[in-house]
């Protein structure tokens, strides 16, 4: 376990339910018929989560808390950001760019940073795989996916 | 004899064309996701939700659901047997509740048996299977009619018990798996309020007002979180995968096997049939079982072949055990079976005891299918089984960028938003980072299942007794369900302080 995950962890998740339960004072506390209202559930959950993140809070205190801090150097983090970057940029492009752009050349990056060797076979691979997905989906199966952008269109 | 007859009308909703390639793609691809180490079941579910859902688009809606669910819980049990290949061949379990494998299995490779020993657990799976099946087909009716007599009091209490058996048994502190759940009944909370119609924490995000969609947190927080997961941490050491050899297990392990999977196969589903414990409990108790009652234990752990087949016994029971509580009762008992219920949901089929009576074709289809579905896993996992073990090489650079744009597609093709694809990498890296620090997340996507139903069940019950709180413990079923509900939490607790431990069921 993470001591320092913990602690902070268990503050956000209190400010979670603190979020929930101030918001929930503006949401009618009453139903046509019924005493019991719409802010019920969520203010008791809120309040809830915030008792159980102090109780967590309050655990990581606790001297038996186990820490063990495992050997945080071996991730490899530049990998990792690399193909977070390009997935965001993906999800973002999808509909600007359309699917089979978008997927084609965020599957030959993604590849590449993973470390594929050949460059051929990986712009093979997305290819196939993105124009796959689409004629499948689209053209077969009548599905809804971003086309190609405008200015490509023939 | 009515549980035989719609069995066999089951049975003409199996056999259709379609829902047979249904089931054996199903069955495919979980053996896929079983051999392959770092999609569990409830990843391998998670991802081919939306796909299923693209793929059944064209049929009329009941017939969607059958097959869908026919395809899901094909890849769910068909997990549990591919999860034994890479435990028996290279010693990493493929999905948590094939660790107890690797203790024999992995040693009876090592002497060469190693065909014997996948042929026994693939054996002792199916044996297993359709134990389960046939006690789901004998408790289907009387059980959703024992169901059809509860209020929404007593629906509000079994669903705490089902939430609060997760929890107490959702990872290494109850506090965090606590947590988690009554996160995931928060974010449940979101959107358009089903009774009233007041618009909760929308803030006028029109995104927001059908709420937060489960398929994209469920795809995010598992499958896209495991991606990340292994990513960062995965060392690139290749390891050598033994040779199957023969394949037929020999008269002697048969002998020897037999017992154990039987024993495997009853105890596995009844813990399946409890909430919160699932396939992962269900083995590691069979084990410990088996080596009590053994007349050698101290041949466990060197290669008994019993020591493989129970387990692999007990885990598949106990996924079959698992639907029970989830088709009569409508309350997902794990991690998975509440993805499965995500996929019911949105195919607009509340499960329950009404599915038995409301929608026969899909509830008795989906148990005939899965009889068929065992006999494919079967056949597909004793002369297949080297073409699979191969399936352990897919070079990961090809595979994990696969994955993501595999869940982009899947989740694009059903909620076609772009909002959707940001908050499901948003999922996934939470859930990367609450795995990674203990934060079990099969309460999350329970409590979010869930939520909206336990709410409407609190309130209708709140209303009929004018807001008074009693009425969940006046009435004596009600009454009963929160006691049990409580003991799950604080039996783990007591132990604990004893200072014994207390077997956890990682997802499962």
């Amino acid at each position: 376990m993470n001591l320092r995950f913990d602690r902070y962890g268990s503050i956000a998740f209190a400010l979670i339910g603190a979020f929930f339960i101030t918001q929930s004072q503006y949401i009618s506390t009453s139903a046509y018929g019924s005493q019991v209202g719409p802010n019920l559930f969520p203010l008791g959950l809120g309040l809830l989560l915030v008792v159980l993140s102090l109780r967590l809070f309050w655990e990581t205190f606790q001297s038996k808390y186990r820490s063990d801090s495992k050997a945080e150097a071996g991730l490899m983090y530049k990998r990792f950001f690399t193909i977070l970057a390009a997935t965001l940029l993906y999800v973002l492009l999808l509909e600007m760019i359309g699917y089979v752009i978008a997927t084609a050349l965020f599957l030959y990056a993604t590849f590449l940073v993973m470390g594929s060797k050949s460059q051929l076979k990986s712009l093979v691979v997305s290819l196939a795989f993105s124009v796959g997905v689409y004629v499948v989906y689209v053209q077969l199966l009548k599905g809804t996916l971003p086309g190609l952008p405008a200015w490509l269109s023939v | 004899m009515s549980a035989l007859h719609y069995l066999a009308d089951g049975f003409l909703i199996a056999f259709q064309w379609q829902n047979l390639i249904y089931a054996f793609i199903g069955v495919l691809i979980g053996t896929a996701v079983g051999v392959l180490p770092g999609i569990g079941p409830m990843s391998g579910v998670a991802l081919l939700m939306p796909v299923t859902a693209s793929l059944t688009a064209g049929l009329p809606p009941e017939m969607a659901a059958a097959s869908a669910l026919i395809l899901l819980s094909g890849v769910y049990y068909g997990a549990m047997y591919g999860g034994s290949t890479t435990s028996i061949l290279l010693n990493t379990p493929g999905e948590s509740s094939s660790v107890v494998t690797t203790l024999d299995g992995y040693q009876l490779a090592r002497q060469g048996r190693a065909g014997a020993a996948l042929s026994i657990a693939a054996i002792g799976s199916f044996v297993a299977g359709i134990v389960a099946l046939i006690a789901l087909v004998f408790l289907a009716d009387p059980l959703s009619d024992m169901a059809l007599q509860f209020g929404p009091a007593e629906y509000f209490s079994l669903m705490l018990l089902g939430l609060c058996a997760v929890s107490g048994l959702g990872g290494k502190s109850m506090t965090k798996a606590l947590m988690m759940t009554v996160l995931g009944l928060l974010l449940a909370t979101i959107g358009i309020d089903n009774v009233s119609g007041v618009a909760r924490f929308t803030y006028d995000i029109p995104d927001l007002y059908q709420g937060l969609e489960f398929l994209t947190i469920a795809v995010g927080l598992f499958a896209l979180g495991e991606v990340f997961k292994t990513i960062l941490e995965r060392d690139q050491s290749a390891q050598e995968i033994i040779k199957v050899g023969r394949i037929l297990p020999s008269k002697q392990d048969l002998k020897e096997s037999a017992a154990p999977i039987a024993r495997g196969s009853l105890l596995g589903f009844f813990i399946g049939v409890l909430p919160g414990a699932g396939a992962t409990l269900a083995s590691f108790f069979s084990y410990i079982l088996e080596k009590k009652w053994s007349k050698h234990p101290e041949r466990f752990g060197k290669g008994e072949i019993a020591g493989v087949a129970a387990p692999e016994s007990a885990n598949n029971a106990a996924s079959g055990g698992a639907m029970i509580p989830l088709l009569t009762l409508g309350i997902p008992g794990s991690g998975t079976t509440a993805i499965l219920m995500g996929a019911l949901l949105m195919y607009n089929v509340q499960p329950g005891p009404l599915l038995f009576s409301d929608h026969p074709q899909i509830a008795w289809g989906l148990i005939a299918s899965m009889f068929i579905g065992n006999l494919m896993l079967l056949v597909l996992n004793m002369p297949l089984v080297k073409i699979f073990a191969k399936i352990i090489e897919t070079p990961p650079h090809f595979l994990l960028p696969m994955i993501i744009a595999i869940s982009v597609f899947g989740v694009y093709a059903v909620q076609i938003s772009t909002f959707d694809l940001i908050l499901l990498v948003l999922c996934g890296l939470a859930g990367y980072f609450l795995n990674k620090n203990d934060f079990p997340l099969a309460p999350l996507v329970l409590g979010l299942v869930l939520g909206p139903m336990i709410e409407n069940n609190m309130r209708r019950a709140l209303t009929t007794s004018n807001g008074d709180f009693t009425i969940f413990y006046t009435k004596p079923l009600s009454a009963l369900f929160l006691v049990c509900a409580l003991a799950w939490l604080v039996v783990p607790l007591v132990m604990k302080r004893r200072g014994k431990t207390v077997v956890i069921n990682e997802e499962a």
